[in-house]
C-alpha cells in the first residue's frame, strides 16, 4: 500500500504538469473546487483528511434543501458553496445559490429567466445541468436555456449573454450539459446541439465573444472542454470531445490544431489527463483513447498511445488516479487499467447503476450510485480494495464536489456537507 | 514619484466618477440604461451601474421595474429583475412591510403582460396577499399563463366535493377541468376522476388524436438516411398498392386503429420490431369547413407530415421519445375529405444497449389554445359500433 507522501510524488506531479491553467495561480489551492471536476477538471482533489464513512444520518455536517431541479455539481470557493437550479412550469426559472460552507445558511439566491428552456431527461436533466465556474472573483453560470451569466461572489449581476437569442435555441433531448471552462481571462463554452454547433469564448470581464468557431458537422454531445498542456511548448490545448471525433484547438483564438477521429456519434464524459495523455471516452461499444497532445491535422495515426474497447460507461465521467485510470459503465462495471499502457488490472461489479462521476481525493476514490449509495476504493492500488460503503437513501446524479474536508454531495433534492463526523 | 502621485489621484478621481456616474441620475434615465443592454453583454458596465443606483429606491418603483421587464429582452428582463428582488428582499425583512398591493394584483391580471411578469407579482402576492392567488385563478380558465394552476384548482375543489360527499359538485368540476385542462397529465386525471365516478370519457375526443391508420412498412433505411430518402408514397399514395420492403419483404397497407388512450401507435408492433427502417401512415379526415388547425406531434425517432400533399411539417432528431405535443405545426383543411401523410423514420440502436428502440408516433388537431378539433375519420371502421 502506498505511503501517503507516494501520493504526493505520484498523484500531484503528474497533474501539475498536465492540468490546464485556467484560473488565477491564488485559485489553486487544494481546498477549492471552482468548476466541473475540480482544479484540473479531473475529478482528482489534493485535499487531505476527507471522510470514507457515512450515512444518511451519521457524518453529515448540514443539509440544505434546493429549489426545482439541477445536475450541476456544487463549486467551492473559500468558504463559500455555490450551486445553480432550474424550476418553473415553463423550466425557465433559473437559481444562482451561494451557501456559507460552514453551515449551508443561504448568503445570498438569484433568481434569472431563462430564455429558451428545451427537452431534458425526467431524473437526469435539467435546465440546470452545467457546473458552474469561478475565479474567485466572479462565478460564471451557463444553464440549458442558453444563457450564461456572470456574477460576482456578492451575488451581483454582471453580465449576462443570451446565446439562445443570439445564435438560436439549443435543440436538444437530455439539456445542454457542458461546463463551462476557464482559460486566462476567457470563459469558453461548448455547445454542440441538434441545432447549428458552436464552440465560444467569452471575455470574462465584458461578456464580449473573442472568438467563436461553428462547428456545422458536429452532432448533438453532452462532454465539457477541457484543456491539455503541451509539455514540450509549454502550450494550451482546448480539448473538445463530441460526436465520432475529438478535437485540439488554440484556446487563445480558437484556431483548429488536430482531430481524432473514431468517436461514438454522441458523447458525454469529459476526458482527463495524466502522463502526459489526454484519455478520452466515447461511450458503450465505443473506443476509449489515450493519446498525445502537441500533434496537428489528423493524429489518428499518429498519436494514440493506446486504446481500448472494454468498459466504456455512457455518462460517468473517469478517473485517473496515480498510475491508474478507472471507468464505471452506467451498469455498475468498474474497471481499473494501467494508465500508461491501457491493460486492465482489475475489475469489479459495483452496487446499483451510475449517472454521477466519480471524484477522488486523500488515496480513496469515491463512486456514487444513481441510488445514492457511495462504493470508497483504495486509490492507486494493483488490486480492488474497498473501504467503505455508504448508503444515502437518497438518489443522486450530480457529480460531487470536495472541499475543506467535506464531500458535497447534490442528491435530487437537497445538498450535502458530508464531514464524517459522528454525532 | 510626486508626479506619479498626482496621476494615481486623477486616475482614482476619474475612477470614481465614473463608477457613481448614474448617482443622482432621474429613474427614467437609469431604466434606459437597463434597456439598453442586449447582444454580446452590451451595455452592461453601464447597467451595473444603474442597477446599483436603482436598488436604493424602495418600493415605489416595483410597479415601473414590473411593466419594463415586460420585454422581449430578457437580458434587460434579467437586470430589472436583480433590481426587483433586491428592492422586494428589504421591504420583507421590514416589520410592517409596505408593497404596491393594488398595483401588483393588476399585473398578475391582466393578459397583457409576459407570463413570467405576471407570476413574478404572483408569487410576491403569495407572500403578502396569499387569498389573492385563488381569488385570480377562478377567472384563468381561459388563460394562456395561468390555466394550467386554474385547472388545478378546479380539480382540487372537484377533490374537496368528493370528501365532503357531494358528488354533483364533484362531477360539475370534473367536467369544468376537462373542458378547460390543455396538458395531457391534467386531461387524464380528469378522465379518470369521472370514471371513477361511473362516467366514461374518450380522451381522444378531447384531444383530437388520429388513432386509425393505414400502416406501411419497414423500408429499408440504413443508419439514417431514412429523413432524406423518397419512398414510394411520398409520390402517390395509393393503399391498394404493394412495395418491396426490408429485408425482400414485400409490404402492404394495413388498416390499424391504436388502443392507446392518448393516441400513441407502437410501431414496433404495429408494424415491425426493426431499426434503420422508415414506415407511413395514411388517414383521411373530414373537416366540416375550411379551417386553419393546429397539428401536433411527435415521434420516435422522428417524423415529416404532408397535408393534401403539401409538407407542413419535419424535423430531423434521433433517439427522441413520443411525448405529447412535442412539435407543432399549422396546416389549412379543406372542407370534406382531407389526406394526411406522415413518415416516421426508426434509427439505429442507441450506444447504450440498456436503452430501447422505440419506434412510435402521435398526432392529433387542435385549435391554437390545444382544445382538440373533432374530425371524422373517413377510412373504414375496424369496429362494429362505429
Amino acid at each position: 500500500m502506498l505511503q501517503p507522501q507516494h501520493y504526493m510524488t505520484r498523484l500531484v506531479l503528474p497533474i501539475v504538469f498536465w492540468f490546464g491553467i485556467t484560473l488565477a495561480s491564488r485559485s489553486i489551492l487544494a481546498e477549492n473546487w471552482p468548476g466541473w471536476r475540480g482544479p484540473q477538471r479531473c475529478g482528482v482533489s489534493t485535499a487531505k483528511n476527507i471522510p470514507t464513512q457515512w450515512s444518511a444520518t451519521e457524518g453529515i455536517a448540514w443539509k440544505k434543501e434546493l429549489p426545482g431541479s439541477g445536475i450541476a455539481s456544487p463549486i467551492i470557493w473559500d468558504d463559500k458553496v455555490l450551486v445553480t437550479a432550474a424550476d418553473g412550469q415553463k423550466n425557465d426559472e433559473l437559481h444562482l445559490i451561494c451557501l456559507d460552507r460552514k453551515d449551508g445558511k443561504e448568503l445570498w439566491h438569484l433568481r434569472l429567466w431563462g430564455t429558451s428552456p428545451t427537452r431534458y431527461h425526467s431524473t437526469k436533466g435539467s435546465m440546470a445541468s452545467p457546473t458552474p465556474v469561478t475565479d474567485g472573483d466572479r462565478v460564471y453560470a451557463f444553464f440549458s436555456t442558453g444563457d450564461v451569466f456572470a456574477v460576482d461572489l456578492d451575488g451581483h449581476l454582471c453580465w449576462h449573454r443570451s446565446l439562445a437569442t443570439e445564435y438560436g435555441s439549443f435543440e436538444n433531448r437530455f439539456s445542454a450539459t457542458s461546463s463551462p471552462l476557464l482559460y486566462r481571462d476567457l470563459v469558453v463554452i461548448q455547445c454542440d446541439h441538434f441545432g447549428d454547433s458552436y464552440v465560444v469564448a467569452v471575455d470574462k470581464t465584458t461578456g464580449v465573444d473573442r472568438w467563436r468557431v461553428e462547428r456545422p458537422e458536429t452532432w448533438v454531445s453532452w462532454s465539457s472542454p477541457q484543456l491539455a498542456r503541451v509539455n514540450d511548448s509549454g502550450a494550451y490545448e482546448l480539448v473538445l470531445c463530441s460526436s465520432e471525433k475529438i478535437d485540439g484547438l488554440d484556446p487563445e483564438t480558437g484556431r483548429q490544431l488536430w482531430t481524432l477521429r473514431g468517436m461514438q456519434r454522441e458523447c458525454i464524459p469529459t476526458p482527463v489527463l495524466g502522463h502526459q495523455l489526454i484519455l478520452a471516452v466515447s461511450g458503450p461499444r465505443g473506443t476509449t483513447f489515450a493519446f498525445r497532445p502537441g500533434g496537428r491535422g489528423d493524429i489518428t495515426e499518429s498519436h494514440v498511445v493506446w486504446q481500448t474497447n472494454r468498459g466504456a460507461p455512457y455518462v460517468p465521467s473517469g478517473i485517473l488516479v496515480g498510475d491508474y485510470y478507472y471507468l464505471t459503465t452506467d451498469q455498475g462495471i468498474a474497471n481499473c487499467f494501467a494508465a500508461q499502457t491501457g491493460k486492465r488490472v482489475w475489475q469489479k461489479r459495483l452496487p446499483g447503476s451510475y449517472t454521477a462521476s466519480p471524484i477522488a481525493a486523500d488515496g480513496k476514490i469515491f463512486f456514487t450510485n444513481d441510488q445514492g449509495e457511495t462504493v470508497v476504493v483504495q486509490a492507486d492500488v494493483p488490486k480492488y480494495q474497498e473501504l467503505a460503503h455508504n448508503p444515502l437513501n437518497e438518489p443522486v446524479v450530480a457529480s460531487s464536489a470536495i472541499g475543506s474536508g467535506h464531500i458535497y454531495m447534490r442528491t435530487l433534492r437537497h445538498l450535502l456537507a458530508i464531514d464524517g463526523s459522528a454525532k | 514619484m510626486f508626479h506619479q502621485s498626482k496621476i494615481i489621484i486623477l486616475l482614482g478621481g476619474f475612477s470614481w466618477l465614473a463608477s457613481s456616474s448614474a448617482v443622482g441620475q432621474p429613474v427614467d434615465e437609469l431604466f434606459k440604461t437597463l434597456a439598453q443592454t442586449g447582444p454580446q453583454a452590451s451595455g452592461s458596465a453601464d447597467a451595473q451601474q444603474a442597477s446599483d443606483t436603482l436598488m436604493t429606491h424602495g418600493v415605489e418603483i416595483l410597479p415601473e421595474l414590473l411593466a419594463a421587464m415586460d420585454t422581449t429582452n430578457i437580458v434587460a428582463a434579467n437586470w430589472y429583475r436583480t433590481v426587483y428582488q433586491i428592492i422586494v428582499r428589504r421591504e420583507l425583512s421590514k416589520q410592517k412591510p409596505q408593497f404596491p398591493v393594488t398595483e401588483l394584483r393588476a399585473c398578475a391580471r391582466d393578459a397583457q403582460h409576459q407570463g413570467r411578469v405576471r407570476r413574478l407579482a404572483l408569487a410576491l402576492l403569495d407572500e403578502i396577499d396569499p387569498a389573492f392567488r385563488n381569488e385570480l385563478l377562478r377567472h384563468m380558465l381561459d388563460d394562456a399563463e395561468f390555466r394550467h394552476d386554474a385547472v388545478k384548482l378546479v380539480l382540487d375543489t372537484g377533490n374537496q366535493a368528493q370528501m365532503a360527499n357531494q358528488s354533483e359538485l364533484a362531477r360539475e368540476k370534473y367536467h369544468q377541468a376537462l373542458r378547460h385542462a390543455r396538458k395531457s397529465e391534467q386531461v387524464t386525471r380528469a378522465v379518470d376522476l369521472l370514471r371513477s365516478m361511473g362516467e366514461e370519457v374518450r380522451i381522444i375526443d378531447q384531444m383530437g388524436f388520429v388513432t386509425r391508420w393505414y400502416l406501411l412498412g419497414p423500408f429499408d433505411a440504413p443508419n439514417t438516411s431514412g429523413f432524406d430518402t423518397v419512398f414510394p408514397p411520398e409520390n402517390e399514395t395509393n393503399v391498394d398498392a404493394t412495395y418491396d420492403g426490408q429485408n425482400g419483404q414485400t409490404l402492404h397497407w394495413t388498416l390499424t386503429e391504436t388502443p392507446d388512450r392518448m393516441g400513441q401507435l407502437n410501431l414496433i408492433q404495429l408494424i415491425a420490431a426493426t431499426k434503420e427502417a422508415v414506415g407511413y401512415a395514411y388517414a383521411e379526415l373530414d373537416s366540416p369547413t375550411e379551417q386553419t388547425v393546429q397539428i401536433r406531434c411527435g415521434a420516435d425517432d422522428n417524423l415529416s407530415v404532408w397535408v393534401n400533399g403539401e409538407k407542413v411539417f419535419a424535423r430531423q432528431q434521433w433517439l427522441n421519445g413520443t411525448r405529447l405535443d412535442r412539435f407543432t405545426a399549422t396546416a389549412n383543411l379543406k372542407k370534406g375529405r382531407n389526406q394526411v401523410l406522415v413518415k416516421i423514420c426508426q434509427g439505429p440502436q442507441h450506444v447504450n444497449p440498456s436503452v430501447p428502440n422505440n419506434w412510435s408516433m402521435q398526432l392529433r388537431f387542435c385549435d391554437e389554445t390545444g382544445r382538440g378539433i373533432r374530425l371524422t375519420n373517413l377510412l373504414p371502421s375496424l369496429t362494429k359500433s362505429d
